[in-house]
């Protein structure tokens, strides 16, 4: 192991440590109620969720409809197995395994 | 967020779809280590030590193309700003009574995927539980830090022979958040989770991946600034 791939390393995953446990040791959720920062944060969450989502299934996408059948097959399937069950679990599960079950049919 | 006897099991039950979303993801990290050059300890190293996935990728660019040590870990560092926002918003949602004394210990597994799992468990009415975010970030690192060695010392191709299978765990991530996303639907945030939608479109076609899902997020968080 090199010390550069080891520095890297050290300093990208300190600053993980301080972005992801500081603030919540911090309480910045507690100094911003009322405020408009309160209104950013209830929204984040449900504005990450659609980002990553959105930022994942977009290159499951193409033009060519057998390539773009799983995706749509996996899609439907986690819609179902959600409302069918209320499950997030389930539902991821079910998607995948559409999925992987199209991506085998259409080969 | 418990609903058994045990929370901490709950959590690593919950972190099912994310363990089988990175495996795939972090064997091909490892495969990718290798292929640049890096050794299988190298790429533990990475996996272990920065525990964030599009940015462990990047620095196998940077590395491998000689930039500079704090050129490199400053990309990096950039990457990941998003994470500042998901422990307010997370503790927000747990209530101003929710315990966090060890927060300084599962938050480090407060990842994309960790962070909706939980944040989907509050919206569907569960109670915040230390134990389970324990749970819930454990069984979510360890699938990545073990995926990782096992690529590493697969070297790839594991995976071709079984394109079906591949596919599958390759489409758990998006499964698993849009899974979420219908958890937390509600019809206050439908402007919300829209505009954070389109801006990610706009921002992968026109920039990058990366600008695309910081874009999103800050269109989606303004959006509701705004909207109230």
């Amino acid at each position: 192991m090199t010390w550069d791939l080891l520095v890297v390393a050290v300093l990208a995953g300190a600053a993980n440590w301080v972005f992801r446990a500081l603030p919540i040791l911090a309480r910045t959720d507690r100094t911003v109620a009322g405020g408009w920062l309160e209104r950013v944060l209830a929204s984040t969450g449900p504005a990450a969720i659609a980002t990553l989502f959105v930022a994942s299934i977009l290159p499951t996408l193409s033009p060519d409809v057998l390539r773009l059948l799983p995706a749509v097959t996996g899609t439907l399937a986690v819609l179902v197995a959600y409302l069918v069950r209320r499950s997030v679990v389930l539902a991821a599960l079910c998607g995948a395994a559409v999925h992987g079950i199209t991506v085998w049919l259409v080969a | 967020m418990p609903s058994t006897t045990s929370p901490f099991r709950d959590g690593l039950l919950a972190s099912l779809p994310i363990v089988m979303g990175y495996l795939p993801i972090s064997f091909s990290f490892g495969v990718a280590a290798t292929r640049a050059g890096f050794g299988a300890l190298d790429a533990f190293a990475l996996s272990l030590i920065i525990y964030a996935g599009a940015s462990q990728f990047l620095a196998l660019a940077l590395l491998a193309s000689g930039a500079p040590v704090l050129v490199a870990a400053f990309t990096l560092i950039a990457m990941n700003l998003r994470h500042l926002l998901y422990g307010p918003a997370l503790m927000r949602a747990a209530g101003s009574k929710a315990a966090r004394r060890h927060a300084w210990a599962w938050a480090w597994g407060l990842t994309d995927e960790v962070f909706g799992q939980a944040l989907g468990a509050l919206a569907r009415g569960q109670r915040f539980s230390e134990p389970y975010m324990f749970g819930l970030g454990l069984g979510a690192y360890a699938a990545w830090v073990s995926g990782t060695v096992a690529g590493a010392f697969a070297g790839g191709g594991e995976l071709d022979a079984w394109p079906a299978l591949g596919a599958g765990l390759g489409f758990m991530l998006p499964a698993l958040f849009l899974a979420l996303l219908l958890s937390i639907l509600s019809r206050r945030q439908l402007p919300v989770i829209a505009v954070a939608g389109l801006a990610t479109i706009a921002g992968t076609l026109a920039i990058s991946a990366t600008a695309g899902i910081l874009l999103g997020m800050l269109a989606g968080a303004l959006t509701g600034l705004l909207g109230r």
